[in-house]
């Protein structure tokens, strides 16, 4: 009886150890239920899904390219850019849906480039990426000389954020969505394979004939993309293409990826983890937010909250 | 091949006497008694695994002996630790050179040590004119102000035994010095060491060019499992003696022989060979590679560490992007220059460093065993999702096959053992079916019965049609498997051979042959 008990809370113990953001994150939630006045309701929690959907988008798009054993730290810029150019097609009367294709197309494209300038020309993504966070926030403020511009488009308004579907806001549906293709290229399909390996053994991939440029180039793709998607989403929720929307918000993704589980160092990681991750830093803007914490405060806390988090969950 | 006689004399700098080591139950060194006078170098030989690292392990302090005791300059620092016998005068020069790049020389050599002047600033000019100094009392080739990045390999050399003279030291470990070094540079090498006994230094040689021991050493020792054969005298000795010392006496293989009945596809009622390679070169390593192996052949491939063998096996697996000749799998020609390729012609490459380049040490060895070929685990086109159930069944088949010990399919590939390990990659290639398997050192570093496992493993393949290019150090397991050698030195093939040789008689030809070629590159440097 007990040799088999030994085990029993050994894989417990495991358990525990492993997903140990979960149990912060409960913990965290707990707190707020109890404490924190009107908490847990439906509204409450669909407030906290509205604000987190655009990190958490963006961040299952960065899981790719930190599992790869990258960083992109352009995904705020080229949402704001992406809102601009998504809010000055709409203003040209090209159609809502058209204009949102163009878009994540474009942002696809910017990661693809950082990819290509990462792999063939041995550039560190750090700097790579950095440099396309100034470029592409200098371009969002240049097209149209800093001004916003309004977006009076119904169709786009509704389909990114205003709009509901069986009773649920579309900036959770996104999130669901985004989810579950993430979830599904990542664990599902070789191409996540592909990525796992070059993340942890980028050498041993290359002698099993994966080519690990083009993994990296695709992963950079796809967080191009799903930033770009952020940005249409928050030019949506604000009716205007605005040029400093997405600024900053970079640090909240790469912090959701981390919590979520994602090893910095690359060949660790999963899709909802990240998305865990990021409605993990939502509840805590929030809870904190309702207990009536001034906003300089949270920014503390939060911080604070991140980085022990981050050391629990260490491998 | 008289032994030199010595007692244990005063003039020594080093007296490691009696050391034994076990690791658990297995005995790596027995009562080992080695010497080094003042002003001497003492060569080191032996096989990979032979216990001729560990032996310098023990001297340095990183591991500690089972019994016996080091005398060094008269002292006993058999307690003493790591840094403690660095402090009183042991240095080891490693292959990998610890110099820093981007510093001069003088910085190089006097790191952590700088001369300071008023206000505690670096006091480069006498760091400079220090450096200097010391260069020119052992009259080196250098320029103390150099930046050591901008230096050829010999120099940096140089820089590092420098900055461990200055510190003190007595006695020089050096562990296969030239093997980075052209030609050219092993003269300077030389020329150093010969400095080095002058002034009073002793060296402990590792290497496994007897032609450089027998030219360099004043005396030569040879460690063959775990005991220490000599000390002998180089002017008394040859190659071929040396050769006949460090090899197995025939009959006393302690692995059993072929249990499967080797059935050998003759190329003629094929036709194609299974590989045809002609006039390969890369722009630095290889040059003239022309052979080719038939379906079911088995070519070893014999050469000095350095001789471009797994440089050969990776050119022919695409992983390297400057090889020009042509190449061609069971009669269809491959470009070299790509993995997807080469693999996609029937190309598969067991490498050498299986942690680094064989497995994603951090991710499951079902997935491991996938990874070359996961769009075929693919359901329902490229957009499909994987195939599981496909994945756990090769799994299964491998394991069993194989005889693969391990918790499941999901554990991670680096718990495994060794042996283990290389089973799995040697898995992910079979399922692969390929026609050609290049196999680079694939028993080192495993267990005997892992060996044995592995021998086994490789004639089954070869009795199934594949074409198997054998690269391997240890000359009893290639005349063991082989059914041709070819011999490899300086970048070329030099010799194609039967396996009707004995070890001795290959492991003269190996260094023979690399003397030659040296010799004949040296003319072509000189002229």
């Amino acid at each position: 009886m007990k040799s088999s008990s030994m085990p029993m809370r050994a894989s417990a113990m495991n358990f525990f150890r492993d997903h140990i953001t979960y149990v912060i994150f409960l913990a965290i939630t707990l707190y707020f239920v109890l404490f924190a006045p009107h908490f847990a309701s439906v509204s409450t929690a669909s407030a906290v899904l509205r604000i987190t959907a655009i990190v958490s988008v963006m961040a299952i798009g960065m899981t790719f390219v930190i599992i790869c054993g990258e960083i992109d730290l352009s995904v705020g810029s080229v949402a704001s850019f992406s809102g601009m150019i998504g809010a000055l097609l709409l203003d040209q009367s090209v159609p809502a849906y058209v204009a949102a294709l163009l878009v994540l197309g474009a942002g696809a494209s910017i990661g693809a480039v950082s990819g290509v300038l990462v792999t063939k020309l041995r550039i560190p993504s750090f700097l790579v990426t950095l440099g396309m966070l100034s470029i592409f926030s200098g371009l969002a403020l240049t097209i149209t000389g800093t001004r916003p511009v309004s977006i009076v488009d119904d169709d786009f308004s509704n389909l990114f954020w205003n709009g509901s579907f069986l009773g649920m806001q579309a900036p959770i549906w996104w999130t669901i969505v985004l989810t579950a293709v993430g979830y599904y290229l990542l664990h599902q399909m070789p191409y996540g394979r592909r990525v796992y390996a070059t993340g942890g053994n980028a050498v041993a991939a290359r002698f099993s004939g994966v080519r690990t440029d083009g993994v990296k180039i695709f992963a950079f793709a796809i967080s191009g993309m799903t930033a770009s998607l952020a940005g249409l989403m928050l030019a949506a929720r604000s009716t205007a293409g605005n040029p400093s929307l997405g600024a900053g918000l970079e640090l909240d993704v790469i912090a959701a990826v981390i919590i979520g589980g994602t090893s910095l160092f690359g060949g660790y990681g999963s899709i909802v983890g990240s998305v865990v991750g990021a409605i993990f830093i939502g509840i805590l803007g929030f809870g904190l937010l309702v207990l009536g914490l001034s906003t300089s405060i949270q920014e503390v806390i939060k911080g604070a909250i991140i980085i022990i988090a981050v050391s629990l969950n260490r491998r | 091949m008289a032994e030199a006689k010595t007692s244990p004399s005063q003039n020594a700098i080093v007296a490691m006497q009696r050391i034994s080591k076990s690791f658990g139950a297995n005995r790596v060194l027995s009562d080992i008694s080695f010497e080094v006078m003042a002003g001497e170098t003492h060569a080191l030989l032996g096989e990979n695994g032979a216990g001729k690292s560990t032996l310098m392990k023990i001297l340095m302090g990183a591991y500690r002996t089972d019994e016996g005791r080091i005398l060094f300059a008269g002292e006993d620092v058999t307690a003493l630790s790591l840094r403690e016998r660095i402090d009183r005068g042991i240095a080891m020069i490693f292959q990998e050179l610890s110099v820093l790049p981007n510093r001069s020389v003088a910085e190089n050599l006097f790191i952590l040590r700088e001369p300071l002047a008023f206000g505690m600033r670096v006091d480069t000019r006498t760091m400079v004119r220090d450096a200097q100094a010391l260069i020119e009392r052992y009259a080196f080739s250098l320029d103390a102000s150099a930046r050591v990045g901008d230096l050829a390999f010999a120099q940096r050399q140089m820089v590092e035994i420098l900055k461990a003279i200055s510190r003190g030291a007595k006695l020089l470990v050096m562990d296969e010095p030239t093997s980075s070094l052209t030609i050219h540079e092993e003269e300077t090498l030389f020329r150093t060491i010969g400095q080095l006994k002058q002034g009073g230094i002793g060296i402990v040689y590792i290497s496994h060019r007897m032609a450089d021991v027998l030219r360099l050493s004043d005396r030569i020792s040879i460690i063959k499992d775990g005991r220490l054969v000599g000390p002998l005298d180089p002017s008394k000795t040859s190659i071929e003696d040396i050769a006949a010392m460090m090899s197995r006496p025939r009959g006393d293989a302690p692995l059993p022989t072929a249990t499967v009945p080797a059935k050998r596809h003759p190329a003629t009622s094929i036709g194609a060979s299974a590989l045809e390679v002609r006039d390969l070169a890369t722009s630095r390593k290889l040059s003239d590679i022309s052979f080719s192996i038939d379906p079911g052949e088995i070519v070893g491939l014999a050469g000095l560490v350095g001789s471009g063998r797994s440089t050969l096996g990776k050119a022919l697996f695409g992983i390297l992007p400057d090889v020009s000749g042509h190449i061609s799998v069971a009669g269809e020609p491959v470009r070299p220059g790509s993995v997807s390729r080469a693999i996609a012609a029937g190309v598969a490459l067991v490498p050498e460093d299986r942690r680094l380049e064989g497995l994603v040490g951090g991710r499951s060895i079902e997935e491991n065993l996938a990874l070359p070929r996961l769009s075929d685990f693919s359901l329902a086109g490229p957009l499909g999702p994987m195939a599981k159930a496909r994945i756990a069944a090769l799994f299964r088949q491998y394991r069993d096959d194989l005889n693969i010990l391990c918790r499941g399919p999901l554990q991670k590939a680096q718990e495994l053992s060794g042996g283990n390990q290389q089973k799995i990659v040697f898995a992910k290639w079979l399922a692969m079916k390929p026609k050609l398997l290049i196999l680079d050192e694939p028993t080192s570093g495993v267990d005997v019965n892992a060996k044995r496992d592995m021998r086994e493993l490789v004639r089954r393949t070869a009795g199934d049609g594949v074409a198997v290019l054998l690269i391997s150090s240890e000359l009893e397991e290639l005349l063991d498997l082989s059914d041709r050698i070819l011999v490899m030195a300086q970048g070329r093939i030099t010799r194609s051979m039967g396996s009707a040789h004995d070890e001795t008689g290959l492991r003269a030809l190996l260094q023979a042959e690399a003397a030659r070629q040296t010799s004949v590159h040296a003319q072509g440097v000189a002229a």
